[in-house]
């Protein structure tokens, strides 16, 4: 074991001699540089399915949920799969950095502000969909305890108001945790801002930092502090997530399973996107140095882990609807994998469990065109995981005359994909204007900031 | 034009240390370092007690825990009672998750906004920030500065005191 | 000192903001309880009626009972809107040269009921039942406001959900005996005592789950 762990020590953070300065420059090139061509393109073409984004829900708003593919059993449609979705993928970021900090795991410094902005963005396009879902919009204050002429107060027994709190709590913390750890980085552009605007701005929120080591040190409490309470709370939030289904009395969804099973398939697809997101960014802005393929390499054994184990729940759902010898529940569950969904059903298993066990493989988990690949595979799997649950456990209802086959509509599906606008457009931002890996962090891990390293390196200067 | 105390410069978190130990020994208290990242063991040099922010993070979440309780048992089990989902008025296992949420919640911002607080952030205007060399502070530079307010210091006397314990680049902290 | 990128008073500015942010929040809590709600919103409606019709000349001058117009308000769960008909039982003889009264004769002569503009509006999830209030002995005023007084008839009370139950959970505070219920003018000298009496006498006991009204 401490051979192992010695040989974990040994890796570098950062490759190569570099400088303190060079850390600051290579990182703040992406925001000093003119925007390049592809993100120009690639911001107006996101801008745009957001702009759809927008003009659709303005359509719902105006002519009502009938301009879903909703119908009477499944009431449930695509804005709870695309929810549940996104909230999942928003849970990488916050475990990469809460929970490997708290393990004192020094190769998260070059991911997690990035992971971080993930989550943020993921949780704004999730909040959305149950936003929309309610369908009179304009009484959605009725989620929270605003006294109103009507005496009433929210149901706190609700596991739907629970989860309301959960997820506005979780992208507040994830906020402040986020912005927290920018502070020195803003400060750091601030200094080097050669316009006014980007003076100002930064300077705006960089908030006066200006690197005291005594605000650091209740900087740094407060960061571990944060990281400390975000921990419980990112394994919360998908637990709370997943009793919208599970105190219910619907087959399919009425399991005990569900609370780690969501919360594993949550970390699963947050870790997917932010290797994929990942990978694209280390190719564009050069950060091979930084983003080392160590780093990837041990996204890619969560990633395994965390397949492994939804891949074990699936089984795990079927042997319970047998074991517990209820017809509902079997029949709910060989209606999944062999009823009028079962196509869904079959991309889920395939997406989700076959394609990560490839990663049991050194020379696959370090192989960056392969890992592209699978991540996205896993994006896609999880999405038809959240549509599997909610669609075929709802379309067979207790009633045979109610049954019915649920399509989207256009609307539907095109929601869908101005939500992914609605993300691009906040990701590429922050990749031109904000320093995408922790710049503070980054130098606090390297070599020449450990005072004791100039104890056997007289020669080094900074 | 306000002098408000002398700002020098080290090579390297090394000697910011050594500085430090040394400022702190001959009795200053008004003095601060800085860096672009926070150094190891520089607390105990610079002779810093221990932050009180955990304190403030424990009366942010007693406050989370109370106010949910109260607001959860208030509302739902004694100003409107309604008989909802076969479950007693005030369930206390049914409050977990929003209590546990809200604890959560007023911790987090007791702790940001506490660090806050003691940092005084933000104060946008600074005096240090008129030293051009300064905006290094947040790249690669590393700094000490000794405020006039302090009861040791004199214009002269620290200015020589910083001089022959290694510092660098002194220079004077104004204000207009 | 082009250092610096902010001005000395910038430093004030967190305490300014922190005020807005309290009053912000203040004003938000405020637009639920009060702007948004029929207190501010329905109370004092006032349409304009096909047919001028005083219920304070009625009422005060005339001694007509409520329950002469609207009679099936003891005994069934809606409260009528006279016909033409009760109308005409006066106005044969009273006041026939008048325009409106010519008006009302017309509609009368032609089988044709008049329009008259619904005031007092409950959503059409709410069940409320006339008999029920009435026979409890919640009288016209408790909702309705004096009447007796108003030429052109105005939502005089919030008819809120919030309002429905302070009555709903201290009967004893609102009750009357049932002989009064239609005398706008009477207030009893004890409230409550006659109340706490009348709970009992009547066997009052409103409900305030959700299927008390939502059914």
């Amino acid at each position: 074991m401490d051979i192992i762990n010695e040989e974990i020590q040994r890796v570098p953070q950062v490759l190569g001699k570099k400088s303190f300065k060079k850390v600051t420059d290579i990182i703040a090139k992406p925001s000093e540089s003119p925007a390049p061509k592809w993100w120009v393109i690639g911001l107006l073409g996101s801008m745009s399915l957001a702009a759809l984004l927008f003009s659709l829900i303005g359509y719902l708003i105006w002519d009502g949920v009938g301009v879903w593919g909703l119908n009477n059993p499944v009431g449930w449609g695509f804005a709870i799969v695309n929810f549940v979705f996104w909230v999942g993928i928003g849970h990488a970021g916050t475990l990469i950095s809460a929970i490997l900090f708290l393990f004192r795991q020094k190769w998260r410094t070059s991911i997690n502000r990035f992971a971080e902005a993930m989550t943020i963005f993921a949780v704004i396009c999730a909040g959305i969909f149950p936003g929309i879902h309610v369908g009179r919009i304009w009484a959605a204050y009725y989620l929270f305890p605003i006294p109103n002429s009507m005496a009433m107060w929210p149901n706190f027994k609700s596991a739907l108001l629970w989860d309301v709190f959960a997820v506005s709590t979780y992208f507040t913390v994830s906020l402040l945790f986020w912005y927290v750890g920018l502070i020195p980085d803003l400060a750091t552009f601030r200094d080097r801002a050669t316009t006014k605007v980007k003076r100002f701005t930064y300077g705006l929120f960089a908030l006066g930092w200006n690197g005291s080591n005594r605000h650091w040190m209740n900087y740094e409490k407060a960061y571990l502090i944060l990281a400390a309470i975000a921990t419980p709370l990112v394994l919360s939030v998908h637990s709370i997530v997943s009793f919208d289904f599970a105190t219910s009395n619907l087959p399919g969804w009425h399991t005990t399973i569900f609370p780690p099973y969501f919360v594993a398939g949550a970390v699963f697809s947050g870790f997917a996107m932010v290797l994929t997101l990942l990978i694209i960014a280390r190719k564009i802005f050069k950060l091979e140095d930084l983003i080392t393929i160590r780093h990837l390499e041990n996204m890619n054994k969560f990633i395994l882990a965390t397949g492994t184990m939804v891949g074990y729940a699936y089984a795990m759902e079927f042997f319970m609807a047998w074991y517990s010898a209820n017809q509902y529940e079997a029949f709910a569950f060989i209606n999944r994998a062999f009823g009028p969904y079962a196509w869904a059903y079959w991309i889920m298993v395939s997406c989700n469990v076959i394609s990560p066990q490839f990663f049991w493989f050194k020379k696959l988990r370090t192989n960056i065109p392969i890992m592209f690949v699978i991540s996205i595979f896993v994006n896609i799997g999880m999405w038809f995981e959240r549509f599997v649950i909610t669609v075929t456990s709802l379309h067979r209802d207790f009633l045979p005359s109610s049954w019915d086959y649920y399509i989207p509509t256009w609307v539907d599906i095109m929601t869908f994909v101005g939500s992914f606008g609605l993300f691009f457009t906040l990701f590429l931002l922050f990749l031109k204007y904000l320093p995408i890996i922790s710049i503070s962090e980054v130098k606090g891990v390297m070599e020449i900031a450990d005072p004791h390293y100039y104890d056997h390196h007289t020669e080094d200067k900074q | 034009m306000t002098f408000h105390g002398y700002l020098c410069e080290v090579d390297n978190p090394k000697e910011l240390v050594t500085l430090s130990k040394k400022v702190c020994d001959s009795g200053y208290t008004k003095f601060d370092t800085y860096s672009p990242f926070p150094i190891h063991g520089i607390d105990k040099a610079m002779g810093i007690p221990a932050s009180i922010l955990p304190w403030l993070s424990l009366t942010g979440c007693i406050i989370g825990l109370s106010v949910a309780l109260i607001l959860q048992i208030w509302t739902n089990g004694i100003d409107y009672k309604i008989p909802l989902s076969g479950k007693p008025y005030i369930s206390l296992p049914a409050f977990i998750p929003v209590t546990f949420e809200l604890t959560i919640l007023f911790t987090a911002f007791f702790t940001v906004f506490g660090m806050f607080a003691l940092n005084k952030l933000p104060t946008w205007y600074q005096p240090i920030f008129n030293n051009k060399s300064f905006k290094k502070a947040t790249c690669s530079g590393f700094f000490l500065s000794i405020s006039c307010l302090d009861n040791n210091f004199d214009e002269i006397k620290t200015h020589s005191f910083l001089e022959k314990a290694g510092a660098k680049n002194i220079e004077r902290i104004e204000e207009k | 000192m082009s250092q610096q990128i902010f001005p000395k008073w910038a430093n004030t500015l967190p305490i300014i903001v922190l005020i807005v942010l309290v009053i912000t929040l203040g004003l938000v809590v405020h637009l639920f309880w009060y702007w948004l709600s029929p207190k501010h919103l329905n109370v004092g409606y006032q349409p304009k009626q096909p047919i001028p019709f005083s219920h304070a000349l009625h009422v005060e001058n005339v001694g007509l009972d409520c329950r002469y117009c609207h009679s099936n308000v003891e005994k069934a769960a809606h409260s009528n809107i006279p016909a033409t008909e009760t109308c005409m039982n006066c106005h044969k003889q009273i006041k026939t040269d008048s325009p409106h009264i010519k008006k009302l004769t017309k509609h009368y002569e032609n089988n044709e009921p008049i329009e008259w503009v619904k005031v007092h509006m409950l959503p059409d999830y709410v069940y409320f039942n006339h008999a029920a209030h009435t026979t409890a002995g919640v009288s016209c005023v408790q909702c309705h406001g004096q009447v007796n007084k108003m030429d052109v008839v105005y939502q005089a009370k919030p008819l809120s959900m919030g309002w429905c139950l302070e009555c709903h959970r201290e009967p004893e505070k609102f009750i009357w005996p049932k002989e009064k219920i239609t005398d706008l003018n009477w207030r009893p000298t004890n409230q409550i005592n006659l109340g706490l009496q009348l709970k009992e006498t009547y066997n009052v006991n409103p409900g305030e789950a959700c299927s008390v009204c939502h059914r």
